[in-house]
């Protein structure tokens, strides 16, 4: 009974951390029957993924995804399907915010262990977004058996002026990101963010002065 | 009163030119549209990619400041608001004002720019 209980509380408690603090990118999907290509590349998390959408609510698709933790002794690397749902959007006179569900599931190999095992990775996400200012958080679980590598991560940035729909915009994005089991400090990263029509490209330095570089194009 | 040939012929000429400005004053003419939620290039570019894809589509212009979407159909073609209404629709905004102009989608550019 004691246990049922802490595993009640436990549970209700993540699900809190999830809805408090998850928010994520610019959009981890695009506008129905787009093909959306992502990557965020530095030295200890490099992830690669495409998606399609089918609806303007949801897309499928498929990527990859190497951890390694701060001493680089562990290694992780994940193949898994994924489906985002735009669970709700509120389309403001000049802002934007949307909440996306996010669900993955595949296989992860690791270097401290032999088997390839079943990994799922659900997460939520929330942004918010005017043509000035932007925040975000995002949260997901990367469990499979023996394995808890949770993730959270909290955006915030503002562009440095207005630009017409053809120009590029310059945006100074800063995240903060955490990944349970593999890194013991927080991830600060300031950004240089390009957004044009077609693609979004970040570049940045950590505070481990690891350089970061992530990009969304949609086809 | 004598018509000559050469007066007749003038007059064919003024017919035919008004025939073909009242001809082109109704084809200029655009949808325009008040969107909510296009805040950056990157997210509002699938309108205009959708709306390029319509066979009738001659021209498209989309301005993040005014919320403005304007979309020309090609010369004999016409452009159904409800269509163009449903492609903004399933980029992912709110269209909260949608309506035939007597423009082109060059004289809304221009008019929006001056406005800035």
């Amino acid at each position: 009974m004691k246990f049922l209980k802490l595993a009640v509380v436990r549970t209700v408690a993540m699900l809190l951390a999830l809805v408090v603090t998850q928010l994520s990118y610019a959009g981890p999907m695009g506008f129905k029957d787009s093909t959306m290509a992502m990557g965020d590349f530095s030295a200890n998390w490099q992830e690669a993924w495409v998606n399609y959408a089918i609806t303007p609510r949801d897309a499928f698709g498929a990527g990859g995804l190497y951890m390694r933790s701060d001493d680089q002794r562990l290694t992780r690397s994940l193949a898994e399907v994924t489906y985002t749902r735009l669970a709700k959007r509120w389309n403001g006179e000049h802002s934007q915010a949307n909440i996306w569900l996010l669900a993955g599931a595949g296989a992860v190999k690791g270097n401290d262990f032999t088997d390839t095992r079943f990994m799922l990775a659900p997460g939520i996400s929330a942004d918010f977004e005017t043509t000035r200012v932007y925040v975000s958080a995002t949260a997901r679980l990367y469990r499979a058996p023996g394995i808890n590598h949770d993730f959270a991560s909290a955006r915030a940035g503002f562009s440095f002026y207005e630009t017409d729909y053809d120009e590029v915009q310059p945006w100074l994005i800063v995240e903060a990101r955490r990944m349970n089991n593999l890194s013991d400090q927080t991830e600060i990263t300031p950004m240089l963010r390009l957004i044009h029509k077609r693609y979004f490209v970040e570049l940045g330095v950590n505070n481990s002065n690891q350089t970061r570089f992530n990009f969304m194009y949609i086809f | 009163m004598t018509i000559t040939f050469q007066n007749f012929t003038a007059a064919l000429i003024v017919a035919a030119s008004s025939t073909a400005f009242a001809s082109s004053a109704r084809a200029a003419t655009a949808i325009k549209a008040n969107v909510n939620g296009m805040v950056c290039a990157f997210c509002a570019q699938g309108i205009e990619k959708r709306l390029l894809k319509l066979s009738g589509t001659k021209e498209v212009f989309v301005d993040l400041k005014k919320r403005v979407v304007a979309v020309e159909a090609k010369d004999g073609e016409t452009l159904d608001i409800k269509l163009v209404t449903a492609e903004i629709v399933d980029a992912g905004y709110d269209v909260t004002k949608i309506e035939l102009v007597p423009q082109t989608v060059a004289d809304i550019r221009l008019e929006t720019k001056a406005k800035k």
